[in-house]
């Protein structure tokens, strides 16, 4: 194919190493590492999304680690034996073979402990939060995708679909909007459960419309009937002239939502965004089966996920849309590091995120989290990315968005992160392979009222805060550009309760969290 | 920390929030309505307070004046009758046309099946068997407010549900302590999995995040400004040694109920934060959870966060400042001057001012359940009498309520459905792509040919509903009261004449007059009464699909 030809021709060109070298971002604005190979307009992100919050270190496994979750959560892990090795210290559960085999073919980026500041733990304030991409401490009413798309389409949905414009920009596999869609002035998403039995609707006689909130309802009755109908032609056309190639696990939700994706997309459907959910991730209890902790609840749900995207990337490559298509998984927070006595576990904070399809930089991004020897009650695992660096650069990889306009859609202090690539990968690599390590260390530690923070910068703008067990950004104890070379900061700890501490430094793009115990 | 401020203003748009529409202000507050009661201030009362009044209820109401029909709204009323085994033959403690509410389950066969359809056939039941009460629509209240779902065993739903419905319009403060040890509870936060050993920390914090207080600001670390972190975990502590008892039993003895097991309770003292005055909760034993809700009840702010959410169940979904001072604030405190008797309070709340003013007259989208209701039960279509028929009628309704995403006795998370608490779609959660077809599928049905239940046709009766109306010979007058019954707020005259054109396309108005006269003359000829019966099935069906129809 062309494209192919030409991606090959600018290989060197698109490379991205120079990103994360140390130049301050803003210096040098940074560009789509796509935006020379081919169209955004045909490019699909997949969001999918898992409601009730995961636990991710059921999940992916820090293996050097193992002794000290053993402490903690003996009742719920699995035995060391089973978990499935991808790197010397980083295992998936035993359910994730799908998952496995896509990591295996550089088909997988795993980011680790993605959350931010000021972890919340209530699920609706937090899914909120992560649908929105706003900061913990303000409330946004459209999601982050809403705005995407509302900067190119500020009137929708007044006059859509167009001539310009015919198909859904977003679609929810399902009978509710996803949040994420949410424009300012309607949701930028269609549900859709089943793409061949779409009823015409009757559009009555229109009256005028008052200016009460009467008149508004109204108008929002009526323009979603009117939009259902302008649509359900371009969706019936999609999936009877796509198709699928391969056959999807049954009984599985997951996989049937998918399934509609892939069939969807190569039907010719232009919608840029499809939401897709699976739901029981709250396992306070019985996550899994007592004595046999490698199967239960968690692991039948990553069962489904794995086996689900399995399939799917299995579809695209046949169907020759690969290239095309980016998976990301969500869910609003990770599980406390301690089990609790119903063999489940807690609200909690940071969790790992899958990226999935043929476009991504292969491998895992960031360490594994560090178990402390004691661990706190209601402790969670400390964040390493913010959600919002992993969204914003994806917008600008896959979606061609500049950087400032990244910032301005999601926070001004967004950080690149090297998450997608041009699609030709070869192997997985060593976690971490592709990343300059960070320098820090922290004297004493532990400590009883203060630690020096000592650390080696290129230049480049740093910021460097204090986490409590809770996820909470207690302290930021420096955000500014540093001159290159090494640096000591003291952490005044005075009148801080004893307990678990770390210090997150984020250097651009690179970011590590350690631990730090206050006696 | 510039940065933030100067990249704001010098990009400007993007991450603000969207200013909401200039609409005019309701500044009415909480005093007593004082303006003309007639039938559009009936209509409104019944339609808000009930799942679908019909006409004659409104007309009646119209009559008697807003304080009696406050009076009966909130009437006591019997429980009703319990579920009843509606078909199955082989469950030898509960005979066809029996209740299984109190029978042990079988190690042999399995009772789950037919229970649980009898047990959701019965929920719709109810609503179609409200009267003139605001009973049903505050059961449905409590449920979505406590939101117990998933509980596999329909003894302990039953239990519940019936829990809610006792205290309806009772204490607040009693309701939430019998529900944070009822036994389906108990099962649905891991109540009944928190022990002293290791807490569960599921219910505590519920309790306050969606059961009581609710969430304020992030104020800092793990604090939601109500209450901490550290509070949730203290109160799972204070809340530890509950189990349930009777869970699937196939022992004829154990009703099902509680148990307070001290050893599993957590005997040692529990701090609670600032945010709750540092107080120290010493051991109680089984008395401690309900010390616990005495503590949090002592906040003012429980009484506002509830009567948010009555507001949200009655009125409208957006809060304004002038709604937030003048009504939440006001009817807080009778919520507080009442010891938290939620009668006088949303009583208080249907009489004012506020409620009557026209611009809170309309805008609620009907939630599933309040429009499959409405479509039946305003134009009183006959329900089968007797059993199977009369449950098996009520199960084509549920399967509706289902795909249009509102199943009784499954919300779909802790907090309830989206619409009464998801920013920025709210009630407009329940309208889209995949639910309006659904919708509509229910209301071209029922003005049209119905469904049939062994034998039984359940559909709208257009002529004996027409002979209801006032002037039913003018086409004008069909549609204008149709209008009424149907509608909110008036329709156009544009949307009048296209509505008279489908009940008499193309011609002039005496021949609908000459058409009904000439069936009423001879109402046994069947060719008379179809000519007449088909368009006003047309018509119906059309006033049916307008949005008009999906907001009350």
């Amino acid at each position: 194919m062309k494209r192919r030809k030409f991606l090959k021709a600018t290989g060197a060109v698109v490379s991205l190493p120079i990103l994360l070298n140390g130049f301050r971002l803003s210096a040098m604005p940074r560009r789509s590492i796509f935006n020379a190979i081919s169209d955004e307009s045909d490019r699909v992100l997949v969001l999918i999304q898992m409601n009730g919050g995961n636990d991710g270190l059921n999940a992916i496994l820090p293996l050097d680690q193992y002794d000290r979750l053993a402490n903690v959560r003996s009742n719920i892990l699995i035995p060391e034996n089973e978990i499935l090795g991808i790197t010397d210290t980083v295992g998936l559960h035993p359910a994730l073979a799908g998952v496995r085999s896509l990591f295996d073919d550089a088909r997988l980026n795993i980011l680790q402990s993605v959350g931010y500041p000021n972890q919340n733990r209530s699920h609706f304030r937090s899914t909120d939060i992560w649908t929105s991409g706003s900061p913990a401490e303000e409330s946004w009413t459209t999601g982050w995708m809403g705005r995407f798309f509302q900067g190119g389409h500020p009137s929708f949905p007044e006059n859509y679909p167009n001539e310009e414009y015919p198909h859904p920009f977003a679609i929810t596999m399902g009978s509710v909007v996803s949040e994420t869609c949410q424009g300012t002035a309607a949701n930028f998403s269609l549900t859709l459960n089943d793409p061949f039995s779409l009823t015409p609707l009757t559009e009555g006689a229109a009256g005028e419309l008052s200016d009460t909130p009467y008149g508004q309802e109204l108008s929002f009755l009526r323009t979603t009937i009117a939009q259902t109908n302008a649509y359900a032609d371009s969706i019936q056309e999609a999936a009877e002239g796509g198709n699928n190639t391969v056959d999807y696990p049954n009984g599985n939700r997951l996989a049937e939502q998918l399934k509609n994706v892939a069939l969807l997309i190569s039907g010719g459907l232009q919608t840029k965004v499809y939401v897709v959910s699976i739901g029981g991730f709250d396992t306070h209890a019985n996550q899994v089966v007592e004595g046999n902790t490698a199967s239960g609840e968690h692991a039948e749900l990553l069962s489904q996920i794995s086996t689900a995207m399995a399939a799917f990337q299995a579809d695209l490559q046949q169907l020759g849309l690969e290239e095309r298509v980016v998976s990301l998984t969500f869910s609003e927070f990770g599980r406390q590091i301690r089990s609790n006595d119903s063999l489940g576990t807690d609200h909690g904070s940071a969790a790992p995120m899958m990226v999935f399809g043929k476009c991504v930089n292969p491998g895992i991004l960031g360490d594994n989290p560090e178990i402390p020897e004691q661990v706190d009650n209601q402790e969670g695992v400390p964040m390493q990315f913010d959600f919002r660096d992993v969204y914003g650069s994806i917008l600008m990889d896959w979606f061609e968005v500049p950087e400032e306009e990244v910032q301005n859609l999601l926070y001004p202090e967004f950080q690149y992160l090297p998450i997608l690539e041009p699609c030709t990968p070869t192997k997985a690599r060593e976690a971490n392979a592709f990343e300059q390590e960070i320098e820090v260390n922290a004297f004493p530690n532990p400590f009883r009222d203060w630690a020096n923070i000592r650390f080696r910068t290129n230049g480049e703008w740093v910021k460097l805060s204090i986490y409590n067990g809770l996820g909470s950004e207690i302290l930021v104890l420096t955000n500014r550009k540093l001159p290159a070379g090494e640096h000591e900061i003291r952490f005044e700890a005075h009148g801080l309760p004893a307990g678990n501490y770390y210090l997150r430094l984020q250097l651009d793009g690179r970011q590590k969290t350690k631990s730090l115990v206050k006696l | 920390m510039n940065r933030r401020a100067t990249l704001a203003t010098l990009l400007g748009r993007g991450r603000e929030k969207p200013q909401a529409p200039l609409l005019p202000i309701v500044n009415s507050g909480l005093e007593p309505y004082s303006g003309p009661w007639a039938y559009e201030q009936a209509a409104h009362l019944l339609r808000r307070s009930m799942f679908a009044p019909t006409y004659t209820q409104i007309k009646a109401a119209a009559g008697q004046g807003l304080e009696a029909t406050l009076e009966l709204l909130f009437s006591e009323l019997p429980q009703p009758e319990p579920p009843l085994n509606y078909y199955y033959q082989d469950d030898p403690n509960v005979p066809v046309g029996a209740t299984w509410i109190d029978a042990p389950y079988s190690a042999s066969a399995n009772f789950a099946p037919y229970r649980n359809q009898s047990l959701r056939a019965w929920a719709m039941l109810q609503l179609f068997q409200e009267g003139v009460s605001v009973r049903e629509k505050l059961t449905l209240f409590w449920h979505n407010h406590f939101a117990v779902s998933n509980i596999n065993d329909a003894k302990f739903m039953y239990r519940h549900i019936a829990l809610l419905r006792s205290n309806a319009w009772g204490n607040f403060r009693d309701l939430v302590k019998a529900v944070t040890i009822d036994p389906a509870m108990l099962r649905f936060l891991n109540g009944n999995q928190n022990t002293g050993n290791a807490p569960n920390e599921n219910y505590a914090r519920e309790l306050l995040e969606l059961f009581t207080i609710g969430k304020g600001p992030l104020a800092g670390p793990g604090d939601y400004t109500n209450y901490t972190e550290e509070d949730i975990s203290a109160m799972a502590r204070v809340l530890t040694g509950w189990r349930d008892i009777g869970f699937n039993t196939i022992n004829p003895d154990p009703e099902v109920s509680s148990v307070f097991l001290s050893n599993r309770h957590d005997n040692g003292s529990k701090q609670l934060s600032h945010r709750f005055d540092d107080i120290i909760i010493n051991n109680m034993g089984q008395d401690e959870y309900a010390h616990l809700i005495d503590i949090i009840f002592q906040k003012a702010e429980v009484a506002r966060f509830i009567c948010r959410k009555l507001y949200r169940w009655f009125i409208y979904y957006h809060i304004d400042d002038n709604a937030e001072q003048n009504v939440i604030g006001q009817m807080a405190q009778v919520l507080i001057d009442n010891d938290f008797e939620i009668r006088p309070a949303l009583m208080a709340l249907l009489r004012s001012e506020h409620f009557f003013d026209m611009l809170n007259v309309g805008p609620m989208i009907k939630n599933p359940l309040d429009f499959i209701v409405s479509s039946v039960k305003t134009f009183e279509v006959p329900l089968p009498p007797e059993l199977p028929r009369l449950y098996n009628t009520m199960q084509r309704f549920f399967s509706s309520s289902i795909l249009q995403q509102m199943e009784y006795f499954n919300p779909p998370s802790v907090a309830g459905w989206k619409a009464f608490y998801q920013e920025p779609l709210y009630y407009r959660t329940w309208i889209n792509a995949t639910t309006l077809p659904i919708r509509m599928l229910i209301t071209d049905a029922m003005a049209g040919p119905g469904f049939v239940v062994n034998g039984f046709r359940v559909q709208i009766d257009p002529l004996s509903f027409v002979a209801t109306l006032e002037n039913p010979f003018d086409p004008n007058a069909v549609v204008e009261e149709f209008s009424r019954i149907l509608f909110p707020q008036p329709i156009t005259d544009g949307q009048k004449a296209v509505l008279k054109d489908i009940l008499i396309p193309g011609l002039p108005d005496y021949e609908w007059t000459v058409e009904y006269s000439d069936y009423l003359a001879s109402p046994d000829n069947a060719a008379l009464a179809e000519a007449v019966a088909s368009k006003l099935r047309q018509l119906l069906q059309a006033m049916l699909s307008m949005p008009e129809f999906y907001l009350s």
